[in-house]
């Protein structure tokens, strides 16, 4: 099995990062950037499942506590990140890198299934995110078009994101 | 291995849940319209919970609600036969009280039916009375739709009452308040028809007529409804033939009057003499 060595720093570097995006960026209503679904997508396989739930949840909450958000939002969203996570591994990588507890990369498993299986995971966090941020009083038309426009840009985001903390064993 | 994997997603579950509920519960404390939309949101949920319970629980006391209007039923059924029998009989005193179910010559008893069967030739029930609340072999057993059966068997707490549904019973009845009477019995093959013979073949049959109990009986008080003339042949050229469908459904029912002639005994006597 081979994984970032680096992963933890990287991740933390990624989460202060995350956290001037969500103090600095200049984003308007319609969008909102976040790489904490895609880092919590990528924590290696051998963390398990209620682990990477904890993980998520500090996280979520160090961003929601040292960025202008709402305290919990970024947590409640991400949790279901984390437990959906081997789920979404399973169905888009097969059984075999859950069992041999591999890591997934560009190099094996090409751009088309790493861009769907990142897409599920931003997905998700996405319309809890903007579900608990709207608290019923926001139209569906602007749900929609907040999530469909979110999704479009954390994509790019999460490429870039993915190839950062994913080795490649080809290379 | 599979109680394992049982124990290790319930484990899960669980983390999940606490975790998320603590999150939520965050953003409850710090976000307004989160506090807002959350509260409006258990407020509905604890309505909904609370008017199904109530749901429930009105569900589960129907049985109770049904016998207390069952006995009111059977008072007002006793009131009204105590008016009429006053009125006819121009009472000195006015209208009498109500008096151990009392009314005219009849005696007026609730009952609910413990046990009915439906659909032999010869039917029956028991009913949840007997000699200890004053009834008697040969009483009759009504509501307020029609004529039910007749009691052949008593016991301290219970009796046993052949159904009207039954080859052998016979009851005198009356096409309309002041029409012909013959009698009727149950055809044998439909729950909810029977058939009243020995009208005169001049009598005017009209579809829809309500057909009464005559009260020429010792059994049955007078002008109990018990059906509608439906269609009516001519039998032998002499006589019609009425079918009459029946207003009480048999298989709905459960609350009955047990209902018995005071000079029942008188009239009998009378006869064993002549």
């Amino acid at each position: 099995m081979r994984t970032n060595q680096n992963f933890g720093l990287l991740y933390v570097l990624m989460l202060l990062c995350q956290i001037a995006l969500c103090n600095y960026s200049p984003l308007g209503p319609y969008i909102m950037l976040s790489m904490l679904p895609v880092m919590v997508f990528c924590i290696p396989l051998r963390v398990s499942t209620p682990m990477c739930m904890i993980i998520a949840f500090f996280s979520g909450l160090a961003v929601d506590w040292l960025s202008e958000g709402l305290i919990g939002i970024n947590a409640a969203a991400l949790i279901p990140v984390a437990l959906a996570r081997k789920g979404i591994i399973r169905v888009f990588f097969g059984e075999d890198l859950l069992s041999r507890n591999d890591s997934f990369s560009f190099g094996k498993y090409g751009a088309v299934k790493i861009s769907a299986a990142v897409s599920t995971a931003i997905a998700i966090f996405l319309a809890v995110y903007i579900i608990l941020d709207g608290a019923g009083t926001r139209p569906a038309w602007y749900n929609l078009m907040y999530f469909g426009l979110s999704l479009a840009c954390n994509w790019l985001l999460s490429i870039l994101v993915t190839h950062v903390l994913t080795p490649d064993d080809r290379k | 291995m599979r109680r394992s994997n049982i124990i290790y997603h319930i484990f899960n579950a669980v983390i999940f849940i606490a975790l998320e509920l603590t999150a939520l519960s965050m953003l409850n404390n710090n976000g307004e319209l989160q506090n807002n939309w959350f509260s409006n949101g258990s407020q509905r949920f604890m309505k909904s919970i609370w008017g199904c319970s109530q749901e429930i629980s009105q569900y589960f006391s129907l049985k109770k609600m049904n016998d207390e209007l069952a006995l009111d039923n059977n008072a007002l059924r006793l009131r009204i036969a105590q008016l009429e029998a006053a009125m006819a009989d121009s009472h000195p005193a006015g209208i009498p009280a109500p008096e151990d179910g009392v009314a005219g010559r009849f005696r007026y008893i609730p009952a609910t039916i413990a046990k009915i069967s439906n659909n032999t030739h010869h039917n029956y029930m028991i009913l949840d009375k007997g000699t200890a609340d004053g009834v008697v072999k040969g009483a009759g057993v009504v509501t307020g739709k029609g004529v039910i059966g007749v009691i052949d068997a008593v016991s301290e707490h219970h009796s046993y009452a052949r159904s009207f549904k039954n080859h052998e019973m016979s009851i005198s009845s009356r096409l309309g308040k002041d029409g012909f009477i013959g009698p009727m019995s149950w055809d044998g093959r439909s729950s909810s028809r029977a058939i009243l013979r020995e009208i005169p073949h001049h009598a005017e049959i009209t579809s829809g007529d309500t057909v009464y109990t005559s009260g020429f009986s010792t059994i049955f008080p007078a002008d109990i409804p018990i059906g509608t003339v439906g269609e009516a042949e001519i039998v032998n050229g002499s006589t019609y033939e009425i079918e009459v469908m029946l207003f009480e459904d048999f298989s709905k029912l459960k609350y009955v009057t047990i209902v018995e002639n005071i000079g029942r005994k008188e009239i009998e006597e009378l006869e064993e003499e002549i």
